[in-house]
């Protein structure tokens, strides 16, 4: 009976922890998930930018994709020192960059009202600045996702916007 | 078998046991949320998730479940409708008219996505329609059958959600979400 009680306290104590971790865990999986897929079907590597087309019913990458959007995305690493984001960006339609960490909690978001002009250029970093074009990383290692909003989806519109896409650079 | 050989096999066992355990019911318990919507703010037949930058766990576990890589508040608001304004689920099987303004905010738009979260399928490649695209003068539409304006095919989907998408909502939106006049849902005969 003693040994069923302290087996019984040992499971529920195991449980406890694996239930709380696993929460906790559940945003850093899907991270790991979708990096995977990302490295592995779309070749693309760390500190690689990848210029999506605008999702379509097949898309598969991640759920709810906004079909009014181009995509440009990396998995970024500062390990080996900082990074240059620059680009022409459009100036009549909604476009931002925004930050995740690895728990994919948006911690940075900026949208074209918020710049001075049309032309991206941000150093992303992890040494503290005040100065406005430098975003200073909390974490090492995260995701940014550039979104350009295409409001008309006529071919015109698509190839002016997707020009300006594949400006984008991060170096 | 000794005592000792019995302990050396049922403590791993039961450690491994509890652990599976402990991840299953991690599991179910968001899927729980996620389906009774337990996490999210509720008006009417939409619910929406406002803050992502939370600290609580669970939040943060449904956020990245439904929505990975979503916009704080004050950038974007995603309403999610899974239901018409009657409480009936959104079918394929049935048209609806949106009835009623968007909140306010720069941009908006409705898209419609399978209950795999995935855009609906159509062959018209037709999968929202916003500020932009349209028109004015005419109500929105979803139905599985073609119509000239303001369409939302629904495809064949056994059920589906609506997302009305809003960024760079005013202030008073996303400071009243309970309370804000969304859209409503309406099935109709066509």
């Amino acid at each position: 009976m003693k040994k069923l009680i302290l087996y019984l306290l040992l499971s529920f104590i195991v449980s406890y922890g694996s239930y709380n971790i696993t929460i906790l865990m559940i945003p850093n999986i899907i991270y790991k998930v979708f990096h995977y897929k990302i490295v592995n079907n779309q070749n693309v590597q760390d500190n690689e930018l990848k210029h999506f087309n605008i999702p379509n019913d097949q898309s598969r990458d991640v759920v709810m994709p906004n079909p009014d959007f181009l995509y440009s995305t990396s998995f970024y690493d500062l390990s080996n020192g900082d990074l240059n984001l620059k680009g022409k960006m459009p100036d009549s339609t909604y476009w931002s960059v925004s930050f995740y960490k690895p728990n994919t909690v948006n911690w940075f978001v900026k949208n074209d009202n918020e710049f001075i002009d049309n032309n991206l250029d941000m150093k992303i970093t992890l040494s503290n600045s005040d100065q406005e074009n430098i975003i200073v990383s909390p974490v090492k290692k995260g995701f940014m996702i550039i979104r350009i909003l295409v409001e008309k989806k006529d071919n015109k519109s698509i190839d002016y916007y997707k020009v300006l896409q594949k400006s984008i650079t991060l170096n | 078998m000794n005592k000792l050989s019995q302990n050396k096999i049922l403590i791993p066992l039961v450690i491994l046991l509890s652990i599976i355990l402990g991840i299953y019911l991690a599991i179910s318990s968001i899927d729980s949320y996620i389906q009774n919507n337990e996490l999210s703010i509720k008006n009417g037949n939409w619910i929406v998730n406002p803050n992502m930058d939370l600290k609580d766990n669970y939040q943060r576990a449904y956020i990245a479940r439904i929505g990975v890589f979503a916009l704080d508040e004050k950038e974007a608001l995603y309403f999610l409708a899974s239901k018409d304004s009657d409480g009936e689920i959104l079918s394929s099987n049935f048209d609806y008219q949106i009835i009623g303004k968007p909140p306010k905010g720069r941009y908006w738009s409705y898209t419609l996505y399978g209950e795999d979260y995935f855009l609906v399928k159509n062959d018209n490649d037709i999968h929202a329609i916003n500020k932009e695209n349209f028109d004015i003068n005419k109500p929105i539409i979803i139905s599985s059958k073609r119509k000239e304006v303001n369409w939302l095919p629904s495809g064949n989907e056994k059920e589906f959600y609506i997302n009305l998408r809003i960024y760079n909502p005013e202030k008073d939106v996303y400071e009243n979400l309970e309370s804000i006049k969304l859209p409503q849902i309406k099935r109709i005969e066509l």
